[in-house]
């Protein structure tokens, strides 16, 4: 059963489950499109991540209860497959000042750490925080390590980190908390670009080492 | 024209912002007490998209080379008529100087400041580093094109008192419960609402931490979720963080509560050291507030 809750005066939060899952993020993105395809009176714009989805709206023009009653009956309704794109190659060269940690925590040696972080295709549960950040998942088990105890006041955009089960890549110099492995050249946000983001939630990745 | 002779301590140019890019992880921006601003666009006649300059403690000084019509609001500036439309001679100054009470002060000129769009906006965009003319705010030395926006006469009048909002602390700061309730014990909100909080220094576009003095609530994690401006993330230390209008468009944070959109301009200008106390309400009264804000701001009939 989705969960509906008010996020302020004009926008409700549709949360479809707590935890990282790709079938729920199936469903995030098919209820997202199914909104785009049949706009419902008075809304204005819709936020995907992970397991939920913003909805924003004018309360001008319709209300909580109205854009709820109306989101509701998409429930069970929606075809929750996940799209299925072509896959991204996101160059890395894996140089990142955390690589040494991270192969202490998780007891592989770095070559350990770029082997499973390179050995599987990722899923792009989100892009946010910043512009262009790409949150992906899931990294393989043996690579789950917490961010760090403090975080940095400034990552280089292009920085790849790992945080828990999810690995990033800063689109933009932002202060950041997780642990850096690796960079890529690649440009993941550009203002001028149509769309401005690189990679879009549900998009598909692998990171292929180079030098 | 206008040249930039001194930059004060943060001026950007903001619009209405740019809602609709956050699945791409860019904030709405945008003026952050969308009251004055609107007011400022108002009464020099300007239509409401109109872009403005947004000052934070200390404003620029500028100076204009052709006559223009300009009006001041938001934060208090001393030196500066404000809450009305002034005309300035070409080439005069107008120098802003420190702003208090308050915190940040808006400046719209007649026809808008023309700076080119990026991404629907004219705002400045500080953590894309994008918008606002020069991807930064202003430096002492930069040209402001004005516009033509303008759309309608300056208002003769001084904008009526008992149509501003206060400028002081303490605050009452209006809110609506959740969307993470269930991440809270059932009190927790009853607890927050009866604490007198503090607004720390630690205050920019996109948030702003607030202490809470004998309070320390207790969290359980969540999963990262799209955030609004106005949302009350509670961190894992037990510290409050506001979100406004430049604020990251995902947080792992729990939500508390949510700033209604009329109260947005007050949480704009609450200065570090002022107190805060939250009040809960339903949507019904959060509504009747933006009408009553919204209908300061349309013409006399």
């Amino acid at each position: 059963m989705w969960q509906v809750a008010l996020a302020g005066d004009r926008a409700l939060l549709i949360t479809i489950g707590t935890v990282i899952d790709p079938s729920l993020l199936g469903q995030v993105l098919a209820l997202d499109q199914a909104l785009r395809d049949r706009p419902p009176a008075g809304l204005l714009g819709a936020v995907p991540a992970y397991a939920s989805l913003l909805c924003r709206y004018d309360p001008g023009v319709t209300d909580a209860a109205r854009l709820e009653d109306t989101i509701r009956q998409l429930e069970g309704r929606i075809d929750p497959s996940v799209p299925i794109g072509p896959i991204a190659d996101v160059p890395i060269r894996y140089d990142g000042p955390d690589l040494a940690d991270v192969a202490l925590k998780t007891s592989l040696t770095p070559t350990g750490v770029i082997d499973a972080h390179a050995s599987r295709e990722y899923l792009v549960y989100c892009v946010g925080f910043a512009p262009g950040f790409t949150y992906c998942g899931s990294v393989p088990d043996e690579l789950a390590v917490p961010r760090r105890a403090s975080p940095r006041l400034r990552v280089p955009a292009g920085s790849i980190g790992i945080a828990g089960r999810q690995t990033g890549i800063y689109a933009v110099e932002s202060p950041g908390g997780w642990n850096l492995i690796g960079r890529t050249e690649m440009r993941l946000f550009d203002p001028a670009g149509d769309p401005p983001a690189r990679f879009k939630t549900g998009d598909r990745l692998r990171f292929v080492p180079t030098l | 024209m206008i040249e930039v002779v001194d930059a004060g301590r943060w001026t950007t140019v903001q619009d209405r912002g740019r809602p609709g890019y956050e699945r791409f992880g860019i904030p709405p921006g945008g003026m952050a007490d969308w009251f004055a601003a609107a007011a400022a666009n108002r009464l020099v006649g300007n239509h409401p998209d109109a872009a403005l300059l947004e000052c934070t403690a200390t404003g620029p000084c500028l100076r204009f080379a052709d006559e223009s019509v300009v009006a001041v609001t938001g934060g208090e500036a001393a030196s500066v008529a404000s809450w009305r439309a002034i005309r300035v001679a070409g080439g005069s100054i107008l120098e802003i100087g420190a702003i208090n009470p308050g915190l940040r002060t808006y400046i719209a000129v007649g026809g808008g400041i023309d700076v080119p769009i990026v991404l629907g906006s004219r705002s400045f965009c500080q953590r894309g580093a994008f918008g606002g003319g020069f991807n930064r705010p202003l430096a002492k030395g930069d040209r402001l094109t004005i516009g033509d926006v303008g759309h309608s006469q300056p208002l003769v009048e001084e904008w009526p008192g008992s149509h501003r909002l206060p400028l002081r602390g303490p605050w009452e700061v209006r809110v609506m419960a959740g969307p993470d309730r269930d991440a809270f014990d059932p009190s927790a909100l009853a607890r927050l609402l009866a604490t007198a909080c503090r607004i720390t220094p630690q205050l920019d576009r996109m948030g702003m931490r607030i202490a809470t003095p004998g309070l320390r609530l207790q969290v359980a994690e969540i999963l990262t979720a799209p955030v609004t401006a106005g949302a009350i993330q509670v961190t894992p230390s037990g510290e409050l963080i506001a979100l406004l209008v430049d604020h990251q468009t995902t947080g792992g944070y729990p939500v508390i509560a949510t700033v209604i959109t009329a109260d947005l301009p007050l949480l704009a200008q609450a200065r570090p050291g002022e107190t805060v106390r939250f009040r809960d309400v339903d949507a019904a009264e959060a509504g009747r507030a933006s009408r009553r804000l919204t209908g300061w701001l349309q013409p006399e009939p």
